[in-house]
């Protein structure tokens, strides 16, 4: 029986900036839950007693976030040299066999639940994916992994790795030799044992979801709410509007006159309105504050966000702490994005801000721009490029 | 022979009544499931019980002390964490020689019940329509030989009822019981290591009912009131209609121009109407207030509260302690006559059923005219304001005003 | 402090106590010990350092009745001689106790005379000799008669084989419960012990004795009267109090804090209705505009009682008196119209229940701040306010500091409503809101205070000088500095350096300045320079916006604040982490330092 997992949450995530500024990628929230937590319970729920968590950057988020539960074991990987490199760490606490994840994808709990109760001691899992040639393609051959190629540039799989595997103890032994000899990464390793003719079964995720630029958070928590259905708690005044699946946390407020059309998540410890509208899919943290007439729509409203009276917000996210004051429009469209380097083209995207950001009242933004955290934009604005952390726009 | 009573449980699956008090307490027809067990139990010989408890286990001491009531013997203890059902039997070690266990969240009959208590250690068997989320026993003759469980293929319909007798022997199978995958010590496990060495045989049981989610006490109240004799023992006032099957409790008052339908079974000192009706399959409990102009159909109505003006209750159970305010009304039925689903605990469920009002937990207050549509799940100490609509589920201590 | 238990029931004692006193651990023990009763014996097993020791020691035994025990030396040294149960001449009775006997000495000579042999040097031991004196046939009877002779408080657990199956208990100001099971009943100091096995309890009053059997509770008034008390059910969920991957609780609750000042303004502000609401019996004392508000409380509570005082006066006008605890059953204010505040985050600091009873007796009206439900300062004040921190774990205050200012403050603005108008008040709850974002930026820095405190950490002394509501937190920074690190330090208010103080500062001693750009600005500047001029390093800890401080300081540590009056939430956030990081630098140990105890019980 498989007791022991290893999930690695050391990695900073860079195409997630901003929001990687200040935690790691596995602490970013989808539908209010860090993606690590996602992990973490899919993988308890599937029968494994035992957690071993590999952390480096950032780790005092996800300690602390994670507190509470039970299990779990913290170990810090020094330097984020590869996901093999990650996995030697958990060696001193593993001597039979186990599974790995990575902590930043979202996996379903009945397919690590096959994974465990899978006869092979070598197996991955794969994923249908549109888009394969982002990720490392898997060739098959009889169900078994023949090869997998990074970003290949001819695809005729349409497999993808999720990073997840099943290994007997023996790998760590293979895993040292071969970063002796500079290989850091869990898929070089994989393909080493193929080529000496270890066999390697597969297993086809059903739900399997991955964040790379900080839009796919907007993408994720669109899919991820669809999952959850109407639950009301808090206060909910007078005349307020609540059509589909609205969910509303612990002593939050809805004043009078709002007008919630879900799916929608609101958070715990949250005021909204008096009439306020907020329309799919739309996912709002803890302790965030909206004032009236603000109109939010298909955006991530992270925790302690403050948003004055007048706001316009749509396919947007906006990180934790940041106060924006009132009259403040997001205009959604048509934008090109740059993100490390990357470019990416996109039909209908909003803003992307950073954390603890100070937004002064009738401030403008055009479509596609990222601020970074700790920005602090004056009034009147209007913001037509991209704005590094910690700058001041005045 | 002691008879130990499995009584630790919440039971997730019965919120929002689950909230307030153990899934043993839920009434049927009046009586917590416990209390029906413990009846027939009482009727198949046994005397003395001991009932394993753990969560909210006040209301289950308040109910029973200690047993007088029924003249028997209850004794109590407490398994302190949820570690399953072999750690919960385990703790009556040094209280018992031979046994019977019964879960007590099911409902057994007490022929059923003589059955196992004549036989020596067996294990109670029923038949079921979709095996997958019970134990199956794999049986050789009538000899236990595997308890499987939650097979997604499942070998046969034959699962494990949850009514034992042992001697003293599961115990030490019991301390060799490993955790199972989900973290619990399992009385299965411990059984299948017993039936290794030792003779365990399988007894088919005819009666047995099981309720997983709260709509389906609104079925078991359904059957248990269909076998009930009628007997009046509160105050009738004239020109009240009691048809078929009543029974109305000591103190209770029943006023001019109520018409009930039996069968219905009322509490202890309640009012009732004046000109109220009540239709078949409605448990009212006790001191409890049905008002003037007010229809309750098919429903659970626990004890202390008020359906009091104007009201609607059809195919709904209001805990205790809850108040209508006039005019509140319960819608039970779909525009489109399709079957009702719920939102409980975050995920959406379908209940099979074409007709359900609410289900509603203790010290629940409704403003005047507030409006509650079908299927709705309110949790414990919430206010409804007036005028307003209630829908989908609503946790514990929330405001709708 | 202390933690003592007793059990007697179907389950094995053993493994109960065992598994009770674990649960008592994060009281801060050196020694611990069991006394079981087997086969009419009576057997004792003591041992100092981890309950673990203790465990390996402990044999596997089948007993079903026993008393526990935790040490917290107070008179005597660490040794397995001093620590409970203790044992009567005869090897029949044993006692386990918290609390301190002060006629002691005297009743040990009397004992002595009489032919009683003294094995160790607590005062502890007296009771059992006491007891062993008066008994004829009944312990209960023994007991009552031992109380009568011993001064001081206690609370006690007493086992003999002479009846072999009761455990007879007794309190004297300090906390007691008895807790009811089924076919078992339980004793403790500590609720939280007991919750796992059941959630029926009976709060002890002093002087009264209970005598528990495995079927039976029965409790005794003073006057020797058997009297019906009420049995509580408990509904709060004990916490789990884990580190989760933190080297120390003390770090982890210093990382908690963005989340625990959530939870302590949770429902009590809305910054749409613009509006603090705390519990009805709260409000209806702040109704009764009261004309005089005194605070009272010990160490770091004593602190925000401080910062508690700065902030009522300021915003309300209202004169606030503060007094410690321990002094103020001598000095203080009683007075009708007067508003006694205690702040004490265990509820249970025995000097500040003192001050609440008095101020209680004298027909005051009392509130407490306080972190645990249901300890006895909440039952005692006509009202309480709960930090909701979770439970702290590491002996030095930190987010329980935190917290209490946080209600302090909304308690200043409540008090205020004559004097503030509606949009003052608006920023005010914006400026609360705001504070968890301030922590986490401080938190997000915490490499620089590292680099501070590896200047620091080989220093004699250490100075923290501040003015006005920076006073105290210097007061606060020299106690965490000092409380876990071992290093000497003090805090001043910058202004009175050179009224003595400024003797001390050599280069060796660096100097700890808080600076806040309000009024007074200026002066800590002027004050800084003093400093500099007699060559001490000078560590600034100044707001974000302040572009001029570079100038006089020779590091900076910075803290993001719009608010002069709240900036003492991330100041207090720098303190922590200062102190934090140089005790770790010297290898101190952090969650439990020498010779503290997380709530101090004894007076």
């Amino acid at each position: 029986m498989i007791k022991k997992a290893v999930i690695l949450a050391a990695g900073e995530g860079k195409r997630l900036k901003p929001y990687t500024e200040t935690m790691p990628k596995v602490m970013i929230p989808v539908a209010n839950k860090p993606i690590v937590e996602y992990v973490i319970d899919s993988v308890f729920k599937s029968g494994i007693e035992e957690i071993i968590l590999i952390v480096g950057y950032r780790k005092e988020t996800v300690m602390e976030y994670l507190r509470e539960k039970e299990n779990i074991t913290y170990v810090t990987q020094d330097k984020q040299l590869g996901t093999a490199h990650a996995l030697l760490y958990a060696r001193d606490y593993i001597d039979e066999p186990f599974i790995i994840l990575a902590g930043d994808n979202i996996i379903d709990d009945k397919s690590v639940s096959r994974l465990i109760h899978s006869e092979s001691k070598f197996s991955l899992m794969i994923k249908e994916h549109p888009l394969p040639s982002k990720y490392g393609v898997v060739f098959l051959k009889d169900n078994k992994v023949e090869r997998i190629v990074e970003k290949p540039l001819e695809i005729e799989s349409k497999f993808i790795s999720t990073g997840i595997y099943k290994f007997p103890p023996m790998i760590f032994d293979e895993i040292e030799k071969l970063t002796s000899h500079g290989i850091y990464d869990l898929t070089s390793v994989l393909q080493k044992l193929i080529s000496q003719g270890i066999e390697v079964d597969t297993i086809v995720a059903e739900r399997w979801m991955d964040i790379v630029y900080p839009w796919d958070i907007l993408y994720v928590n669109g899919e991820m709410i669809h999952d959850i259905s109407s639950s009301i708690s808090g206060s909910i005044e007078k005349n307020v509007t609540l059509k589909g699946n609205v969910s509303i946390g612990r002593d939050s407020r809805v004043y009078a006159g709002s007008y919630i059309q879900g799916p929608v998540v609101i958070g715990e410890g949250c005021e909204i309105g008096p009439n306020v509208c907020i329309y799919p899919s739309t996912v709002i943290g803890d302790n965030v504050v909206v004032n009236s007439f603000s109109e939010i729509r298909n955006s991530v409203i992270m925790d302690e966000v403050h948003i004055g009276s007048n706001a316009s917000i749509s396919n947007s996210v906006i990180g934790k702490g940041s106060i924006i004051n009132s009259h403040f429009s997001i205009i959604s469209g048509k934008a090109k994005m740059e993100v490390e380097g990357e470019f990416k083209e996109l039909e209908n995207i909003g803003a992307i801000i950073g954390e603890d950001c100070d937004i002064s009242s009738h401030v403008a933004i055009e479509p596609g721009r990222i601020i970074g955290r700790r920005c602090s934009i004056d009034s009147f604005k209007r913001v037509i490029k991209d704005i590094p952390s910690e700058m001041k726009v005045m | 022979m002691k008879c130990v009573v499995l009584a630790a449980g919440e039971g997730r699956r019965m919120h929002p009544l689950t909230f307030t008090r153990p899934k043993v307490m839920l009434p049927v027809s009046n009586k917590p499931i416990l209390e029906w067990n413990l009846l027939d139990a009482i009727d198949a010989g046994l005397e003395e019980f001991i009932f394993i408890v753990g969560y909210k286990s006040e209301s289950v001491r308040e109910y029973f002390g200690d047993g007088k009531r029924w003249n028997v013997k209850i004794e109590y203890v407490n398994q302190g964490e949820p570690l399953g059902t072999a750690h919960a039997i385990g703790m009556v070690e040094s209280f018992v020689d031979e046994f019977i266990v019964l879960c007590g969240d099911t409902i057994f009959g007490r022929e059923d019940i003589k059955k196992v208590v004549e036989r020596g250690n067996s294990i109670g068997l029923t038949k079921v329509d979709d095996a997958r989320e019970y134990g199956v026993v794999e049986l050789s003759g009538n000899k236990v030989v595997r308890i499987h469980e939650k097979m997604e293929k499942p070998l046969s319909n034959l699962i494990n009822a949850g009514l034992y007798h042992f001697d003293r022997s599961i115990f030490d199978f019991i301390k060799k019981t490993d955790r199972s995958p989900r973290g619990e010590y399992e009385i299965t496990d411990s059984i299948n290591m017993f039936t290794r060495e030792y003779n365990m045989e399988g007894v088919l049981l005819k009666e047995w009912r099981d309720v997983v989610y709260p709509w389906h006490l609104l079925d078991v109240n359904e059957e248990l009131l269909r076998k009930m004799k009628g007997d009046i023992k509160g105050r009738v006032e004239e020109n009240v209609v009691l048809k078929g099957e009543v029974t109305i409790g000591e103190g209770s008052r029943v006023m001019s121009g109520s018409y009930i339908e039996g069968p219905v079974v009322i509490g202890r000192d309640c009012k009732i109407g004046p000109n109220c009706y009540i239709r078949p399959y409605t448990s009212i409990g006790d001191n409890c207030h049905i008002g003037n102009a007010c229809e309750v159909k098919n429903s659970i109505v626990m004890s202390n509260s008020n359906i009091p003006h104007q009201n609607y209750v059809g195919d709904s159970i209001i805990g205790s302690n809850c108040n209508l305010g006039a005019g509140t009304k319960i819608a039970n039925l779909r525009f489109d006559k399709k079957n009702i689903k719920v939102s409980l605990n975050g995920r959406k469920l379908d209940t099979g059923r074409r007709k359900l009002g609410v289900v509603m937990s203790d010290n629940v207050q409704t403003g005047i005219n507030a409006m509650i549509n079908v299927g709705t799940m309110i949790g414990n100490n919430v206010f409804i304001g007036p005028g307003t609509i209630a829908n989908g589920e609503i946790k514990p201590y929330a405001k709708i005003m | 402090m202390c933690g003592i238990f007793g059990y007697t029931g179907f389950r094995n004692a053993r493994n109960v106590i065992l598994d009770c006193l674990k649960k008592l651990d994060y009281r801060g023990y050196d020694s611990a010990g069991i006394g079981v009763i087997n086969k009419d014996e009576l057997k004792i097993f003591k041992e100092i350092g981890e309950l673990g020791l203790l465990e390996k020691k402990l044999p596997p035994i089948d007993v079903n009745i026993g008393i526990g025990h935790t040490r917290w030396a107070t008179h005597g040294e660490v040794s397995i001689k001093n620590a409970h149960p203790q044992v009567s001449c005869n090897g029949d009775i044993a006692v386990v106790h918290n609390g301190i006997i002060e006629n002691f000495k005297k009743l040990k000579e009397e004992l002595e005379e009489k032919g009683h042999r003294f094995i160790s040097q607590t005062d502890t031991e007296v009771i059992v000799h006491l007891i062993e004196e008066s008994y004829k046939d009944s312990l209960k009877d023994a007991v009552f008669s031992m109380i009568k002779k011993i001064k001081g408080s206690y609370a006690l657990a007493v086992l003999s084989t002479s009846e072999p199956d009761i455990i007879v208990g007794a309190r004297q100001e300090s906390p007691l419960v008895v807790g009811i099971g089924d076919n078992e009943n339980f004793l403790t100091s500590d609720i939280t012990a007991l919750l796992k096995y059941t959630n029926r309890v009976i709060y002890l009053e002093d002087g009264e004795i209970c005598v528990l059997s495995k079927n039976s509770v029965d409790i005794f008034n003073w006057n020797g009267k058997k009297i019906e008390k009420e049995i509580h059910i408990v509904d709060w969920n004990v916490e789990a109090a884990e580190k989760g991957g933190f080297p120390h609780f003390m770090l982890k609750e210093i990382y908690e804090q963005p989340h625990s000042l959530h939870q302590t303004l949770r429902g009590r502000i809305s910054e749409i209705e613009r509006s603090i609401s705390f519990e009805d019996k709260v409000e209806s004392l702040l109704d009764s505009y009261p004309k005089v508000v005194s605070i009272v409380a010990c160490g770091t509570s004593f602190y925000a009682g401080m910062i508690g005082k700065y902030m009522i006066e300021q915003l309300s006008g209202i004169p606030t008196f503060l007094e410690l605890a321990s002094e103020y059953r001598y000095f203080g204010v009683r007075d009708k119209t007067s508003l006694v505040v205690a702040i004490t985050q265990s509820g249970e600091t025995a000097d500040t229940l003192g001050a609440l009873r008095e101020a209680k007796n004298s027909g005051c009206n009392t509130m407490v701040i306080t972190n645990v439900i249901g300890s006895t300062a909440t039952r005692i004040a006509d009202a309480f306010i709960l930090t909701r921190s979770g439970p702290e774990i590491g002996v030095a205050a930190t987010k329980t500091f935190t917290s209490q200012i946080v209600v302090l403050f909304l308690l200043a603005l409540k008090l205020s409503r004559k004097t503030i108008n509606p949009d003052e008040l608006s920023r005010y709850l914006s400026h609360l809101r705001e504070l968890p974002r301030n922590v986490r930026m401080v938190l997000e820095r915490s490499e620089e205070i590292l680099k501070v405190a590896e200047k620091i950490k080989d220093s004699k002394s250490v100075f923290f000088i501040g003015r006005g509501v920076n006073y105290p937190l210097s007061l606060e920074g020299a106690l965490k500095l000092k409380e876990i690190s071992y290093i000497h330090a003090e805090g001043f208010p910058a202004g009175e350096l050179k009224h003595g103080p400024f003797a001390l500062l050599t280069e060796k001693t660096p100097v700890i300045a808080i600076v806040t750009m309000d009024k007074t600005y200026d002066k800590m500047i002027a004050n800084i320079g003093e400093v500099k001029a007699r060559h001490s390093p000078v560590i600034a800890i100044a707001n974000e916006k302040d572009s001029e401080i570079e100038k006089y300081a020779d590091y900076v540590i910075r803290f993001p604040s719009d608010s002069n009056i709240l900036s003492c939430i991330p100041i207090a956030v720098i303190l922590q982490l200062l102190a934090y990081h140089t005790a770790n630098l010297r290898g101190c140990e952090i969650d439990k330092p020498r010779n503290l105890a997380k709530s101090v019980t004894v007076e």
